[in-house]
């Protein structure tokens, strides 16, 4: 197990795991453009990041998450630059999570999504607590934001309850129906990507 | 490409090399943060919404703002109602009461968010996504994450025309796409499925595509295009290093 843990942080820059990351963030893309069009009340714009991570480990999630927020800073809201932190967290922990056998079975990939709400939680409150004083621009979110303060909640705990409640389903259906997906992927992908000793190396 | 904000033209701004403009986007990020009150933020605001309109690119700048002017009524309303520092009523509408310092607050909050988009958007509206990529690794950035942003831009367009056919091939046999939650809920796996897959085997052949040109090489690579700088690259750069300065030097003696 020790050896193979040592294998997860190796970084593995090939050529097929550099070409996954404009896949994993035209993914994203879509995954949001869907969702829209369906009128989910969810984003899921992060299932490419979180499926790079799955496939190509921590190093690879982590770099989808941030060219996802630079490219989506250049193209639509440049806001999103703020928060690339929160998305290298997101790849970099399902990368890691997913090697280290989190997502061998359903309920544990449903803890994995519950992970992953609580950390982008974690991380993305110093950023709205340092940008807006707290709130996130989610409008039933920061509604309940408003109570809480009215309440004597702390400007802190306040801005986290408002960034989980709005992160806690999305994060937690994007990494099931990832999950999904990946266990749906046939398994001479999966292989491909996790660069087994059955592929040859290009 | 229509995606990404770049709006094409031949303005003085746009001729602006591209490190030069990272340098005003910086500058104008960290006065965002630096300047007290509500007067330099408005002047920097100002200012950046001259060089913006010099650039005639005005018209995408407001799209933007007006994209995000729903976050900037919130910073009001919360603000307004539950700031912590709130003393003195201004505004009572039926049971709210809104608070001076809480709108004050929310003004202020508001200049950021919009001093922080006209920063961004210097860069962003008026330089071409390739030209910044190019600029990025002529300095350094390895040419392979400059070839994962363009990647990036190209990819998308394409992806979401296979994303429409995959939704057309999927209605076509009978998956409802309206109805109640549940059911547009699971019609999101048979679309996002497909486009996964047939998107995550192409990679493979890109792969190969990228390896046979040499794609892995070590080699050093030499560029297409000379780069060229406009000669008012450094009276721009030494200007704005001026006022970045001097709103640090401001900031500290007042504070």
């Amino acid at each position: 197990m020790a050896s193979q843990q040592k294998n997860v942080w190796a970084f593995r820059f090939t050529t097929l795991s550099l070409v996954l990351i404009p896949v994993a963030v035209g993914i994203n893309y879509v995954g949001k453009l869907f969702a829209a069009a369906l009128k989910l009340p969810l984003w899921l714009d992060s299932i490419g990041t979180v499926l790079a991570g799955m496939l190509a480990g921590p190093w690879i999630g982590a770099i989808s998450g941030a060219v996802n927020n630079i490219i989506f800073g250049i193209t639509a809201d440049p806001v999103s630059f703020w928060y690339l932190i929160t998305s290298i967290v997101i790849g970099l922990l399902v990368g890691y999570l997913a090697m280290t056998g989190w997502i061998r079975t359903f309920p544990r990939a449903v803890v994995l999504g519950l992970i992953v709400a609580l950390a982008a939680a974690i991380v993305s409150t110093p950023i709205n607590v340092m940008l807006w004083e707290g709130t996130t621009g989610n409008v039933w979110g920061d509604a309940l934001y408003t109570v809480l303060r009215d309440g004597g909640t702390p400007v802190w705990i306040a801005s986290f309850i408002d960034e989980l409640v709005v992160d806690l389903l999305d994060k937690v259906i994007t990494v099931i129906i990832s999950f999904l997906i990946f266990k749906a992927l046939p398994q001479r992908l999966i292989g491909l990507f996790a660069g087994t000793d059955q592929v040859e190396k290009l | 490409m229509q995606n990404t904000l770049y709006v094409p033209g031949d303005s003085c701004v746009h001729r602006l090399d591209p490190v030069s403009k990272i340098l005003l986007t910086v500058v104008g990020l960290v006065l965002t943060f630096v300047l007290p009150g509500h007067l330099l933020p408005a002047l920097l605001l100002a200012a950046m919404l001259v060089l913006l309109g010099t650039a005639g690119v005005l018209r995408r700048v407001w799209a933007v703002f007006a994209g995000v002017a729903l976050i900037a009524i919130t910073f009001f309303v919360v603000q307004g109602l539950v700031y912590a520092g709130n003393a003195t009523p201004a505004l009572t509408l039926g049971p709210l009461t809104f608070y001076r310092e809480g709108l004050l607050l929310g003004l202020r909050l508001t200049f950021r968010l919009y001093n922080i988009l006209a920063s961004t958007l210097i860069l962003i509206l008026t330089t071409r996504p390739s030209d910044l990529v190019e600029s990025l690794v002529r300095r350094g950035l390895p040419s392979r994450f400059g070839y994962v942003i363009i990647a990036v831009l190209q990819i998308i367009p394409i992806m979401v025309e296979a994303a429409g056919r995959i939704t057309d091939a999927q209605r076509s046999r009978g998956m409802e796409t309206e109805g109640s939650l549940w059911v547009r809920m699971r019609a999101f796996i048979p679309l996002m499925g497909p486009l996964v897959t047939s998107s995550l085997i192409a990679t493979e052949e890109r792969a190969l595509a990228l390896e046979v040109r040499g794609f892995a090489s070590n080699r050093k690579p030499t560029f297409l295009n000379d780069e060229t700088i406009p000669s008012y690259a450094w009276p721009v750069r030494i200007a704005a290093l001026a006022v970045l300065l001097l709103g640090i030097a401001g900031r500290v003696m007042l504070s």
